[in-house]
This record gives C-alpha cells, structure tokens and sequence, in this order.
C-alpha cells in the first residue's frame, strides 16, 4: 500500500524523504519540541506566565506522576522519561495531520526508543546494586538459579518486543484505519470519528510507554525479591 | 486530577499491556529454540520444546508478578 500525500518529499523533491519518511518527520517532530521549548524558555520569570507556565504544568505533571511510582531515587532518570513522553506524544499526533507522517508508525522508530529504555534500566540496575544485580535474575532459591535464569532473559526480550510492538502496531494500526476509511468513503467524512479517536490512542499509547518504561526504570532500582 | 481517575489510569494501561506481554514472551522462547534447533545444532525438536516450556513460563511469570503488583499498590 502506497502512502498518502507527504508534504516533505514534495515540498523540497527531496528523495530521502520518499523514501524513510519516519527519519525526516522525527526530525520535524524535534523541530517543533526544541521550537516550543525556546519559546517557553525565552524569558523565564520567577512568576511563570504564558508558555512557561504551561510547560511547568506538563513536567510538573509528569514528575509527580514519576516520583508516585519509584520514589526520590528515580529523579536520576526523568530527564529520559520526560524526553520520551514528549517524543512519542509529538509523533503520535504528527500523524493526524493530513501531509504528515507519524514516526511512531514505523517499527524503527519505536524500536530505537525501546532498545534505548531496557538498556538503560540494566545500566542502572549495575550502577545501582553492582555485581549484585545479576541477583534479580536468579530468583528466590538458588537451586532454582538455572530455571529462573533463562525464564528472567526471555521475559527482558519480550519487555523490548512487547514496548516496540505495542506502540507501533496502535499507531501504524490507526493510520492504515483513516486511510482505508478515507479512500471508501472520504467525502462523507467516513474517517473523522476515527481520527477523534485517535487523538484519545496517541495519548494513551504515549502514556503507557512512558508508564512502561518507569515501571521498568523502578523494577532495575528495587532490591532483588 | 483525583487520586482514584490517576489510579484507575496507571492500572488500566498497565494490565491492557499484560497480554501482549504473555504472547510475545512465548513466542520469543519458539523463536529461540527453533533458532538452536536448525542453524547451530542438529537436534530437531528437543531445543524448540524446552525454550517453547520457558517462553509459557516467561509470560505467565509476567501474570505472577502483574498479580503480586496488584496486590501491593
């Protein structure tokens, strides 16, 4: 199945953008996030106003909703999660926008920022505990240690599949929804409740990765059971 | 936001993700023998059976703990 109109490709006759979509609309998914975050940040005043005070609310937000899960230790990683959240809800809602690609709709983005999050839970995790980490993988008895340990390794592979999966599948899911809808029945506006709804899965879905990956930053923090 | 509609949220995105954990677990162990069993060893089914065994363990691990979690929120 072709894509529908790009305006990237067409605007700049610029093959790269035909030809790996995701790569160019992230980078105007960046454009915008830095964009607003200048614009927010140009002239910070103790008593926050305008934009300022609408980014503070969205981190705010999103950093007492982090600390409820992992407690003070896991300030560390909230600059990670803060960057995701605001990504995948950015790419997410690109992709409602007639002429625009959502990132998250191609496995390669979604996997990247997968990969990204497990590994870092187990760089944490050996910062945290050091050799001893490797004890949240042997289970509670340790003659049980070469059953659990294959058990614990599948289970970290299906968290990388299972984030990447999820995200792209929700995403790529919606979009393929809005075009088959739009090319049977456009002119009666067939796709609009779907895309109604879709604002309401580019936020769920961006929630649940973040809510994924601060599980998952929590679980690497925690002492082994 | 009240306390409960924040809860509610966390659990809800959390137990939607459990079943596509379960299945993706096993089909990681199949994918992982079958892999031993016909490009590194020669012993067609015997590795393809265990890793299928610890990929259902995997995901109803998962089950285990989504339930010891549920328990302690």
């Amino acid at each position: 199945m072709g894509h529908p109109y790009l305006f990237l490709a067409d605007l700049f006759h610029w093959p790269f953008a035909h030809h790996y979509p995701w790569v160019a609309y992230s980078w105007v998914a960046m454009l915008f996030l830095m964009a607003i975050g200048w614009i927010g940040a140009k002239g910070i005043k103790m008593i926050p106003s305008g934009a300022q005070n609408v980014l503070e609310a969205v981190i705010d937000g999103l950093e007492n909703f982090m600390l409820d899960i992992t407690g003070e230790d896991g300030r560390a990683v909230f600059p990670l999660i803060a960057t995701l959240f605001l990504y995948i809800f950015t790419c997410n809602l690109m992709g409602l926008i007639p002429g625009f690609f959502s990132p998250t709709a191609s496995v390669n983005t979604t996997l990247s920022c997968a990969l990204i999050v497990v590994t870092y839970t187990h760089i944490l995790g050996i910062k945290c505990h050091g050799p001893k980490y490797i004890k949240h993988f042997m289970g509670p008895v340790w003659w049980m240690a070469p059953l659990i340990f294959p058990i614990e390794v599948i289970g970290h592979l299906a968290r990388i599949l299972s984030l990447s999966i999820r995200l792209f599948g929700n995403m790529m899911g919606h979009e393929l929804v809005v075009g088959i809808l739009f090319f049977l029945a456009g002119a009666f506006l067939a796709p609009l409740p779907i895309m109604a709804m879709g604002i309401f899965v580019c936020f769920i879905q961006a929630f649940v990765f973040t809510l994924l990956s601060i599980m998952y930053f929590g679980g690497a923090m925690e002492h082994a059971h | 936001m009240k306390k409960e509609t924040k809860r509610l949220f966390k659990d809800l995105s959390y137990f939607s993700g459990l079943g596509i954990s379960v299945v993706l677990a096993t089909v990681i162990g199949l994918a992982i023998g079958y892999y031993l069993d016909n490009h590194v060893f020669d012993t067609s089914p015997w590795f393809t059976l265990i890793f299928l065994g610890l990929g259902i363990a995997a995901g109803f691990r998962n089950i285990y703990l989504a339930m010891k979690k549920s328990r302690n929120l």
